[in-house]
């Protein structure tokens, strides 16, 4: 393991900043662990960037699979969903700080018993292994999270045009156990950039983050984003001076991202569509909703190429996964449908939402994200999910849920939501408008999913 | 609010005056749908919604399909205090 710099920043939390050169040891020792005890596969359940990334980097030199749990979503302790990954992803060392969760696992290490190997020479470097896997977990914004095997020399090959960006410091808005947060960490690390890590990553320590810690660049989901707008706006402190916003991980409605420049009007904003199956399609930077119709049919030399069918997009991706846990491998090389609906309107290829969001309204099907945009588009309103609601008449209405903005007539504001949505075909009009403090959200994605 | 039949009224009339469907001389007889109020499915289903957030409860959840304002109010006068 070479390191170009090692006394270069590479993570900075509010409590502690790592050189790439301390980053580089840890992973040493750690590597040196895993390949004494034989480990072939682990878990960790901790979060913090010191710990984590070194037990990538450790996992991938020597050929282990390491695979990242979610924290817990309070009030919850995480031990019920500890379990239950444990048991399904079939995993039998873990590695955790939280005494809680070490019974859970047939062998649990500490962190720091995981980084304390010795590698020995520090210049001698480990055998290559013969094959480099990952396993990531979807997020579960449609069921139970599932394994997404992947290999580190598939998911590398999105760096290779990665410019050198000493400098740059790039906030980790995701949890690394998500495959976008794991495609930060990769673009940092390949750019020689560093990586802002707060915990928890939630908008309101991230934008304190970029409020204190110099952040430059920032990587997160639409919803997230709101999330930050809504509480800048509420704190008053005002925002940062960022030079890149990415936008990601679900769809992006059009009016966000005029928010956007608007209230970071020196940063460049880029869309980047990519999922934990298939990997990243490339950024897009012109500043309008959806992908152009020149990311469809690229030919067979394309790392990634996109082809819509029956309304929805499918993906042949060359960086993306090798299959699932427990199920049979995949083609890695071959198309695969990736459950957004789109639709090609003039030269864009417009996102209407997830097959598995689709509301079915006595027969007719209807498409939450358009509504969404359109009710968060009316002053007053912070956020919004829409989301299909059984009901005995029709089978499903269109719900609505709303965060008002502060100081808000709640009556005055359900009559311009129910306004913007009049001319809505009969089926698409929200019949069920409930204000809510917070949105269900799944790794800062908005659930629409039917209740 | 309660599930008297007053406020129960008072959830349906509010219904229907917000989607201009309250018909004229509307009381506890007056037909829901045709020849009366003429809710069609959809705005059945939002009325179902509604009684269910504001009284906790729909008679349409349960597998009835009131007639009448008075049928509404008979089906939370029959539920267990």
């Amino acid at each position: 393991m070479e390191v170009e710099d090692p006394d270069r920043l590479a993570v900075v939390t509010h409590d502690e900043e790592l050189t790439y050169g301390q980053l580089a040891d840890a992973a040493r020792r750690a590597a040196a662990r895993l390949r004494a005890e034989g480990v072939r596969r682990l878990a960790v359940a901790d979060h913090e960037a010191r710990v984590v990334v070194p037990l990538l980097a450790a996992a991938s030199l020597v050929g282990v699979e390491a695979c990242l749990y979610p924290p817990p979503a309070p009030p919850s302790s995480g031990r019920e969903e500890t379990a239950d990954l444990l048991n399904r992803m079939e995993h039998e060392l873990l590695v955790t700080d939280h005494a809680d969760l070490a019974a859970l696992a047939p062998t649990t290490w500490t962190t720091d018993q995981a980084l304390d190997g010795d590698p020995g020479s520090s210049a001698e470097p480990f055998e290559a292994p013969a094959s480099r896997p990952h396993l990531v977990l979807t997020t579960g914004t449609t069921g139970a999270p599932r394994g997404v095997r992947h290999d580190w020399a598939r998911l590398v090959r999105s760096t290779r045009r990665v410019r050198p960006a000493v400098g740059e410091r790039w906030l980790l808005a995701y949890g690394l156990h998500q495959f976008a947060g794991l495609q930060v960490l990769l673009h940092v690390f390949a750019s020689g950039a560093t990586l802002v890590a707060p915990a928890p990553r939630r908008p309101i320590e991230g934008l304190e983050a970029m409020r204190t810690l110099d952040v430059t660049h920032a990587s997160a989901t639409p919803t997230y984003w709101r999330f930050l707008l809504a509480q800048a706006r509420s704190d008053g402190a005002g925002l940062p001076v960022l030079q890149q916003i990415t936008l990601g991980g679900e769809a992006i409605p059009g009016p966000l991202l005029g928010e956007l420049q608007a209230a970071f009007p020196a940063a460049a904003v880029s869309q980047v569509y990519a999922a934990s199956e298939f990997g990243s399609t490339g950024s897009v930077r012109d500043g309008r909703p959806g992908l152009s119709v020149e990311a469809l049919e690229r030919g067979e030399d394309a790392d990634v190429d996109l082809k819509v069918v029956d309304g929805e997009l499918w993906i042949r991706s060359r960086i993306g996964m090798l299959g699932y846990h427990g199920e049979p491998p995949v083609d890695p090389d071959g198309w695969r449908a990736t459950g957004d609906l789109v639709e090609v309107v003039g030269d864009r290829v417009e996102f209407r939402g997830r097959s598995s969001e689709v509301i079915n309204v006595g027969g007719v099907k209807v498409h939450p994200l358009p509504i969404e945009e359109r009710v968060g588009a009316v002053p007053g309103v912070d956020m919004a999910r829409v989301y299909g609601r059984p009901n005995p008449m029709v089978g499903a209405v269109v719900a609505l849920e709303v965060v008002a903005a502060p100081g808000q007539d709640l009556d005055v504001l359900k009559v311009a939501l129910r306004e913007a949505c009049a001319d809505l075909v009969p089926a698409a009009r929200p019949r069920s408008i409930t204000f809510v403090d917070d949105i269900t959200t799944a790794g800062s994605k908005i659930v629409r999913r039917s209740e | 609010m309660t599930t008297s039949p007053a406020d129960v009224e008072r959830t349906v009339t509010d219904f229907l005056t917000r989607i201009e469907k309250l018909p004229e001389g509307f009381g506890d007889s007056t037909p829901l749908y045709a020849d009366g109020a003429e809710l069609d499915s959809l705005e059945t289903a939002e009325l179902s919604a509604t009684l269910e957030d504001v009284h906790g409860s729909d008679p349409y959840s349960s597998g009835e399909m009131p007639q009448t304002l008075g049928e509404i109010q008979a089906f939370y006068a029959a539920l267990p205090a």
